[in-house]
């Protein structure tokens, strides 16, 4: 079994995707042997109103609950927020919420952060946090956003002690606190692998010399990404098939579940 | 069968992130491949040509060393003219190498890379130069003199029998911009390493500009660099010009 941590579905104002409707991003899932996505709405990161972008992310998910995982979406300064992540919750059965300060300019560290991130945690819901959504070499001159520092999350981490954390689209955590500072690598959190590497750099076998395997899940980035790499990292990983199992999606089940 | 036409070794100058050179054909060994031009470029600065030597003398003990894997681009700084004439022939005619590769120093359309390029077509070898059309202000400010798609497209122009490659599709910003931009540059080849995946983009580069135009790199990302020409919908005889065989009929245009 495989569980993507790390899929979009929807418009990208920036860059035509492909695969970006629900039939279209279960067709390439199916091509590549991935089971089961976490998924939020791209539209929901640009509507005003983010809500609606989960308006519409529920009804796409009614056909495909057992293949697709829905996060929310939203953005802490807007009007009614809570009441619109409780429906989320409650009606539409998301199990998280994915955070964009860098979009919705806000700090995750922060007030409205920090009130969402304890909110959400109150109802069990997971945090997921994209670092980047694109390569700032090539973006928009519209997309005047940069990269989420690390540090921001970690802060975000250590002030919400309860909470757990999905990092997606990350690298550089070698050598962060978040894998070196006691009391933060025995937090719940998870990071993807589609921004690292097995060999050369070898970035996910320091890291499972690190903490083991237990903080590291298989994540793409579709439709913005191939999938077809972070297949091949788990491939050559050397690793026992266990800990493969894990990564593939164990410890995303194991996130959602706990 | 697949030859990575953008990688890079360890030397004296310069570390990539590994411990040992062996590191870089084990992974190729994982992936499926069979051969690595690589270079050590100096990527700041005006580098002088005893900074030069000793990066190229570095990438000859890495062709020795792995004589089977290993094929060797022969770094320059087109400042200093005469010095990177005697350079080429000394890597290129002495010890064999197969290409020439330039950096950020000069535009590759600036005349000062005239005599490089001249070179570069009376030994029948390409030029891989770092590329890109980098749109966030920020990060273009750091390489003023970083050559664009249009830069290859008028210097193909001025010498249609160049080879010459443009390096890192996935890791010179706006690669949409790129890949039009050369539809008219027959003589213009696109690597398609670099760090970013993007969906499609192997596809699009293919659409604008023919599979012959293509070659495999990873320019160290590994992974992401097989990955996406293995994902990519393509046949397989497009899928195989570039894993390897476009950039064989380069090789093999070799005249010395």
């Amino acid at each position: 079994m495989i569980i993507d941590i790390n899929a979009y579905i929807g418009h990208w104002p920036f860059r035509q995707l492909r695969h970006n409707t629900p039939d279209g991003l279960l067709r390439l899932m199916d091509k590549n042997g991935i089971d089961k996505a976490m998924v939020s709405s791209i539209n929901a990161i640009f509507y005003r109103n983010s809500h609606a972008g989960n308006e519409e992310l529920s009804d796409w998910m009614k056909a495909h609950r057992d293949r697709f995982i829905p996060f929310a979406t939203l953005n802490p300064r807007y009007a009614e927020w809570k009441e619109d992540l409780k429906q989320c919750h409650e009606e539409y059965g998301m199990i998280g919420v994915r955070m964009f300060p860098h979009y919705h300019n806000y700090k995750l560290f922060k007030d409205e952060g920090l009130e969402m991130i304890d909110f959400a945690t109150e109802m069990d819901m997971v945090i997921s946090i994209p670092i980047r959504m694109e390569d700032r070499r090539q973006r928009h001159w519209l997309d005047n956003v940069s990269d989420l520092p690390l540090s921001d999350v970690e802060s975000a981490m250590r002030a919400c002690p309860e909470a757990s954390f999905i990092i997606l689209n990350g690298r550089g955590f070698e050598g962060s606190s978040l894998f070196k500072d006691e009391n933060l690598k025995n937090k719940n959190f998870l990071i993807d692998i589609s921004r690292l590497s097995v060999v050369l750099q070898r970035e996910i076998p320091k890291l499972i010399e690190l903490t083991g395997i237990s903080k590291i899940a298989f994540g793409t980035g579709i439709p913005f990404n191939y999938p077809t790499p972070s297949l091949l990292k788990v491939q050559i990983l050397d690793a026992s098939e266990q800990d493969k199992e894990a990564l593939l999606w164990r410890n995303a089940l194991g996130m959602i579940e706990s | 069968m697949k030859i990575d036409c953008h990688s890079h070794v360890n030397g004296r100058r310069q570390n990539w992130g590994w411990d040992h050179n062996d590191r870089l054909i084990d992974a190729a060994d994982k992936l499926g491949i069979d051969k690595l031009c690589c270079s050590i470029p100096i990527m700041s600065g005006m580098p002088k040509p005893d900074e030069i030597e000793i990066c190229n003398d570095d990438v000859l003990e890495c062709m020795r060393r792995y004589p089977d894997r290993i094929l060797g681009y022969c770094f320059v700084n087109p400042g200093y003219v005469n010095e990177s004439i005697t350079e080429i022939e000394r890597c290129v005619i002495k010890h064999g190498m197969m290409g020439i590769k330039l950096y950020n120093q000069f535009k590759c359309s600036d005349s000062i890379v005239y005599p490089i390029v001249e070179k570069a077509i009376e030994f029948g070898i390409p030029i891989l130069e770092h590329a890109g059309y980098i749109t966030d202000p920020e990060q273009a400010l750091s390489q003023p003199k970083l050559s664009h798609a249009g830069d290859f497209a008028s210097l193909a122009e001025k010498y249609p029998e160049a080879m010459l490659i443009e390096a890192h599709i996935g890791g010179g910003g706006d690669w949409e911009w790129a890949i039009k931009s050369l539809r008219h540059s027959p003589n213009v080849y696109l690597d398609t390493s670099g760090s970013v995946i993007d969906e499609g983009i192997i596809e699009i580069a293919v659409r604008e500009l023919g599979a012959d135009r293509l070659v495999f790199g990873t320019d160290m990302t590994m992974e992401g660099g097989v990955g996406k020409v293995l994902a990519a919908k393509l046949t397989e005889s497009q899928r195989e010009s570039i894993f390897w065989k476009n950039m064989q009929i380069i090789l093999d245009k070799k005249r010395v």
